[in-house]
C-alpha cells in the first residue's frame, strides 16, 4: 500500500506494509540511515525520531501511524550539523563510537522544548537511551550547554 | 539493475560511483580537488575523515602508504584500524602528522585497506623497534606482539589496548619517513644541503636564501625520491612533541553528529537483498528442519540459505571452518530487511540442540566447582605455603565467582558483501579485517587478493573476537548469490545470543594466613575458567600480585564449556582483579586495618629490585613498578578525600591495578596503573546509588591525545557500572536467556556519577594502554564500598542478585 509520509519537511510516498515499523520506513525505504537499529523492542533507543516534537522510539511505531505528522530524524535536524544540540555535542566532543548518538541528540532536542532549563534530575528522568561507550558525563554538560546556546 | 556478466566487468571506480548514484549518501573514496579556498574551508569539515579506503590517483602522490599530499597540501592519512569509538581517526592521524611536521587543520583521514594489506609487504624500516623499547622514551613497541603481521599496514586488528602500544613506533616511522623524503626532494629542487632546510606546517624553508616550499609543491617529486638510508629514520621522544601529547577533539565527531557516519549497517547498494538469520541458539546445535515453503509467498520473500553445522563444532570452539559453522542455522532473503525478519519469524523451525542442549547455569557451576577439587596446575608455588598455614594466628577463607557476560555492543552484528566470479566486495565494521578477508577467501575460494574489504564505522567492539562470525555469515549468503549484493544483518537477539562469544564463568578461592599483626605469611589460591578460542586461561594479576606474601601458591584449573569462551573488554582482569582487590579487602577487614593503608603498607613490602617479573622465572625478586604503584595509590586517597566523614548509608571503596600479565603469552607487557575510589550510597532498602568517582590512570611518558584518553575512562565507569550491578548471562537448556536490552540491562543516564575526577599519573615507561585499564577496579572498588555501608561482603557478581538492605 503506497501512502505519503512527512520528513524532515519533504513528502516522501512509501508503497509498504502499514504496520511496517516507521523505523525500517525511514531506513530502508526512504534511505535516511542516520536512525539506527538496536534492539527493536524499544528499549535502547537508538532509533529515535520526534514525531510532532516529541521523542519516540521508532521501532515500534507502525508506519501508518506516522501519517500526516511531522516526522523529523537527525538528518533534518540542521542542514549543516548547526543545531544548537549539535553544536554543544561537538563542542563537548561527545561522540564515542557514536551508533547511539542520533537518538541521544533527538532525546535532547525534545528534552530542551519541554525543559529549556533542564536541571540535572530532569535530564536523569528523560534522558532514557542507552550509550554503550558510556558517554553521559559528556551528554550531560551538553545538554546544559546547547540550553544557553539556545538563549 | 546490471546483469551478472555485467556486474562482473565493472571495474571498482564504476561501482562505488554507481553506488554513490542510488545510496544518496555514501562518501566516496576518490578525491575531488576543493574549487576554491573558500569551499577547501568549508569542506574541511565535513570532509576531517573519509569512511572509504586507500586509492591511488595520479594527482595526488602517495608519499607512503600511509599517507598522499594533494597539490593544496591536503595531506590524507591511512588508518589501519576501526574506530569503534576509540578515536584512532584522530589519535593515530596525529602520530603521523607529528612527525610529517604538516599543517594539521589540512590533514583528513581515511581507512587504510585490508586488500592492500594482504598483497602488499611492510618495508622494512617500518619492521625494525626503534630504541630500547617500553622503557625507552625514544622507543617503544614489542617486536614479539607484531611477529606475524608484516602486511603493509601491520596491526590492523583492534585488541588488547594495543594501538598505541604495538604501532606508535611505525606511524611515527611513516611520518617521519615521508617528511625526509620530503626534505630531500626539496634539497634537490632547490639545489641547497638537505642540512640547511626546515619543515614546519607543511612548508619547506631555506632561511639562507629566503626560500620556502609547499609539501603540496614538491609531494610529486618526493613521491618519486627514496631516501639512502631509510633504516636510520629516528623518532621524537615526547619531549620533542608538538602535536602528541595535546588534547584534539575526535575528527569524526562532526560526522557523528548528523548521522552522516557510515556504519555496515547504513550501506546501500543497487540491487541489494536483505537477510536475516537464524542459528540453532545452542552452540554445537543444528536445524533439524525448517518449512520454507510457509513462506515463501511473503511480501518481497525471495530465497532461503542453509548455513551448515561445522561437524567439529564443539571442537571448533567458535571458529568458523571451511565446514561451516559453530552453530548451523537459515537464512531467509528478501527485498527488505523487515521483510525477511518477519518471514523468518513466521517460518517453522525445528532444531537439533546438539550436545550442549542439557546444560544450565546450575550444572556450569557444578562442573566448573568439581575442578576445585583437584590439585589443577600450580602455576606459581613460591615460599613454603603448607607450612606458613601452619603457623597462622587467623585464617580467611573465601569463594567468588564471576558471571558469563557479553560485550553488547549497540550495532548489531552485519556485513553487506557482493561475491562475483572472480571478486568479493564486502563493507563491514571489523575489528579484525585482516582475518575477515582470509576467512571471506577460503568460504568463495577466490584468492585473498581478489577480496576487497571496506571498513566502516562499527556501532561498539568491546572485544576483539567481537565480531564473531558476522562478516562470514555474510560473506557465505552472498555467495551463494552470486552477483547480487546482499546485507546480512543479526536481529538483537540473533547478535546477543549465538552471535557473540561470552567472556566465561569464573571461579576463584582463596585461602590467606595472618600473623599476630593481620599481615599476610601466606596465600593459597586456586581459580578456574573456561578455556576457548582466544582465552589462554589469563592469571594475569593472580600470578604476578602487587601485594607482598612470602609464602605465595596459585593452582589454575580448567573447566569445559560448549559456550566458546571469547573476550570482553578487560579480559581475564574482569575476574582476576575482583577477586585479588576484594580479598585482600577482606584480609583487612580481618587485620582490623585501613583498606588503603593495609594495600600501601603490603606493596611497600616489595624489594624494589629492577625486576619487571616477581616470579617468573626469577624467584623471589623485586617489583620494578612499586613506586609507580604506591603514587598511584596516594594520589587517589587524597583526591577522593579519604578517611574524611560521610553521610550515613555512604562510603568509599578503593581498588588498585595495572592489568599486567600473568603467566604465558604476553608476559612481560608494561601494564597500566589505575587506582579508583567510588564513594557510593546504599539506601536502607538496598538501592546502589554511585556518587562520585576519582581515578588515578597512569600516562608513562605521554599520552598521544589525552582528551580521547578522558572520554574512554569516563566510559569505562559506565561500563564497570553496569558489569558491578547488571550483567549476568544465565544459561538455560544450553543457550543464554538474556538476548536483549529488556533482560540485560545497560547503566542509563540517571545511573552515571554526577562528580567523575581523573587525573594522570606520570611515569618512566610506555604504558600498556587506555581502552580498559580503568574496568577492572571498578566492580571491587564498589563492592568493597558495600560492604563498608552493609556489613555485607558480596562475593559473586551481579549486585542485583543480592539483598543489600540493611540498618
Amino acid at each position: 500500500m503506497a501512502f505519503n509520509l512527512l520528513v524532515n519537511n519533504l513528502q516522501y510516498s512509501v508503497d509498504v506494509e502499514p504496520e511496517t515499523p516507521l523505523l525500517w520506513v525511514l531506513r530502508d525505504s526512504i534511505g535516511l540511515t542516520g536512525t539506527k537499529y538496536g534492539c527493536g523492542i524499544g528499549q535502547c533507543g537508538a532509533c529515535t525520531v520526534l514525531i510532532d516534537g516529541v521523542a519516540v522510539r521508532s521501532c515500534q511505531r507502525q508506519a501508518e501511524r506516522a501519517i500526516g505528522a511531522r516526522i523529523t530524524t537527525i538528518e533534518g535536524l540542521s542542514a549543516d550539523g548547526t543545531h544548537p544540540v549539535q553544536l554543544a555535542w561537538k563542542e563537548f566532543d561527545v561522540p564515542q563510537c557514536g551508533y547511539c548518538q542520533s537518538g541521544q541528540i533527538l532525546a535532547a532536542v525534545a528534552l530542551l522544548s519541554k525543559r529549556p532549563k533542564p536541571t540535572d534530575a530532569e535530564i536523569d528522568a528523560q534522558m532514557t537511551n542507552a550509550c554503550r561507550c558510556g558517554t553521559y558525563h559528556r551528554i550531560r554538560q551538553a545538554i546544559h550547554r546547547a540550553a544557553t546556546l539556545r538563549g | 539493475m546490471k546483469t551478472k556478466a555485467e556486474m562482473n566487468d565493472m571495474n571498482r571506480r564504476e561501482f562505488l560511483s554507481t553506488s554513490a548514484a542510488v545510496g544518496g549518501a555514501m562518501v566516496l573514496g576518490f578525491w575531488v580537488p576543493p574549487e576554491s579556498a573558500q569551499a577547501q574551508a568549508g569542506a574541511a569539515a565535513d570532509q576531517a575523515v573519509r569512511p572509504e579506503p586507500w586509492y591511488r590517483d595520479a594527482v595526488v602522490p602517495e608519499i607512503n602508504a600511509w599517507l598522499t599530499i594533494g597539490p593544496d597540501d591536503t595531506v590524507t592519512i591511512r588508518i589501519s584500524q576501526v574506530d569503534l569509538g576509540t578515536g584512532v581517526m584522530t589519535t593515530n592521524a596525529m602520530i603521523v602528522a607529528e612527525e610529517l611536521q604538516c599543517d594539521w587543520s589540512k590533514v583528513r583521514s581515511e581507512y587504510a585497506s585490508a586488500n592492500r594489506d594482504a598483497i602488499e609487504k611492510a618495508p622494512e624500516w617500518t619492521l625494525k623497534v626503534p630504541g630500547k623499547g617500553a622503557h625507552d622514551p625514544a622507543g617503544g613497541g614489542l617486536p614479539t606482539e607484531l611477529a606475524n603481521e608484516k602486511g603493509v599496514y601491520r596491526r590492523m586488528g583492534v585488541g588488547s589496548s594495543g594501538n598505541i602500544r604495538e604501532g606508535r613506533y611505525y606511524m611515527q616511522l611513516a611520518g617521519a619517513e615521508a617528511r625526509e623524503r620530503l626534505l630531500l626532494a626539496a634539497a634537490n629542487e632547490l639545489n641547497v644541503p638537505v642540512s640547511e632546510l626546515v619543515a614546519k606546517d607543511s612548508v619547506i624553508t631555506h632561511a639562507k636564501s629566503n626560500r620556502k616550499m609547499t609539501y603540496g609543491a614538491i609531494a610529486a617529486k618526493a613521491a618519486q625520491t627514496p631516501l639512502p638510508d631509510p633504516l636510520k629514520i629516528k623518532i621524537k621522544p615526547p619531549d620533542q612533541w608538538k602535536l602528541m601529547g595535546t588534547e584534539q577533539k575526535n575528527r569524526d565527531v562532526p560526522v557523528k553528529v548528523t548521522g552522516a557516519a557510515k556504519y555496515a549497517i547504513d550501506i546501500r547498494l543497487p540491487g541489494m537483498l536483505y537477510a536475516a538469520v537464524k542459528c540453532c541458539p545452542v552452540w554445537g546445535g543444528d536445524v533439524k528442519s525448517y518449512n520454507f515453503d510457509a513462506i515463501k509467498n511473503r511480501p518481497g520473500v525471495h530465497s532461503v540459505v542453509r548455513l551448515p553445522l561445522d561437524p567439529k563444532a564443539k571442537e571448533a570452539l567458535g571458529r568458523t571452518t571451511k565446514d561451516g559453522f559453530y552453530s548451523g542455522g537459515v537464512a531467509v532473503i528478501a527485498d527488505s530487511w523487515w521483510h525477511a525478519k518477519t518471514a523468518l519469524d513466521a517460518m517453522p523451525i525445528e532444531w537439533d540442540r546438539g550436545p550442549g542442549g542439557g546444560v544450565s547455569s546450575a550444572t556450569l557451576l557444578q562442573s566448573h566447582l568439581a575442578t576445585l577439587h583437584d590439585a589443577g596446575k600450580v602455576i606459581v608455588n613460591e615460599g613454603d605455603v603448607d607450612a606458613a598455614m601452619g603457623h597462622a594466628a587467623k585464617l580467611v577463607e573465601a569463594t567468588y565467582t564471576v558471571p558469563y557476560v557479553r560485550r553488547a555492543r549497540m550495532e548489531p552484528g552485519n556485513a553487506t558483501v557482493l561475491v562475483t566470479d572472480n571478486r568479493v566486495d564486502m563493507w563491514v565494521g571489523d575489528q579484525q579485517p585482516q582475518r575477515s578477508l582470509e576467512k571471506a577467501a577460503m568460504l568463495t575460494g577466490l584468492a585473498k587478493a581478489n577480496v576487497h574489504l571496506h571498513l566502516c564505522y562499527l556501532g561498539g567492539g568491546y572485544g576483539s573476537s567481537g565480531n564473531g562470525p558476522q562478516a562470514e555469515h555474510a560473506v557465505f549468503i552472498a555467495n551463494a548469490m552470486r552477483g547480487r549484493p546482499v546485507k546480512t544483518l543479526w536481529s538483537r537477539e540473533e547478535d546477543w545470543g549465538i552471535g557473540s562469544t561470552y567472556s566465561p564463568l569464573g571461579l576463584f578461592t582463596g585461602k590467606a594466613a595472618l600473623d599476630a599483626e593481620g599481615w599476610p605469611i601466606a596465600m593459597d589460591m586456586h581459580y578456574c575458567t573456561t578455556v576457548g578460542v582466544a582465552w589462554p586461561a589469563d592469571s594475569r594479576g593472580l600470578a604476578m600480585p602487587p601485594y607482598w606474601v612470602p609464602n605465595y601458591r596459585l593452582h589454575q584449573h580448567i573447566a569445559r564449556s560448549h559456550i566458546p569462551a571469547g573476550r570482553v573488554r578487560s579480559t581475564g582482569a574482569r575476574h582476576n582483579t575482583f577477586y585479588m582487590e576484594s580479598f585482600i579487602d577482606e584480609l583487612a577487614h580481618a587485620a582490623g586495618k585501613d583498606p588503603y593503608e593495609y594495600r600501601r603498607e603490603l606493596i611497600s613490602r616489595n624489594p624494589p629490585e629492577n625486576q619487571e617479573n616477581r616470579f617468573i622465572g626469577t624467584g623471589v625478586g623485586g617489583f620494578r613498578y612499586r613506586d609507580d604503584w604506591l603514587r598511584a595509590l596516594d594520589m587517589v586517597a587524597k583526591m577522593s578525600d579519604w578517611g574524611k566523614p560521610l553521610p550515613e548509608g555512604w562510603a568509599r571503596g578503593i581498588a588498585i591495578d595495572d592489568r599486567r600479565r600473568g603467566v604465558g603469552r604476553g608476559t612481560g607487557r608494561q601494564g597500566t596503573i589505575c587506582a579508583e575510589v567510588h564513594t557510593v550510597e546504599v539506601t536502607k532498602r538496598g538501592q546502589v546509588i554511585l556518587h562520585r568517582v576519582d581515578v588515578v590512570f597512569e600516562q608513562g611518558f605521554s599520552l598521544v591525545n589525552p582528551l580521547t584518553v578522558r572520554k574512554n575512562i569516563e566510559g569505562q565507569i559506565a561500563w564497570g557500572f553496569t558489569d558491578a550491578l547488571y550483567q549476568e548471562i544465565t544459561i538455560e537448556n544450553g543457550q543464554g536467556v538474556e538476548v536483549n536490552f529488556d533482560k540485560y540491562p545497560v547503566s542509563r543516564m540517571r545511573e552515571y556519577p554526577k562528580e567523575v575526577n581523573i587525573a594522570f599519573l606520570k611515569t618512566n615507561k610506555w604504558i600498556e594502554g587506555v581502552g580498559e585499564e580503568a574496568i577492572p577496579t571498578i566492580t571491587p572498588a564498589i563492592y568493597n564500598a558495600v560492604f563498608k555501608v552493609t556489613g555485607k561482603r558480596i562475593r559473586s557478581v551481579p549486585l542485583k542478585s543480592h539483598d543489600l538492605s540493611w540498618g
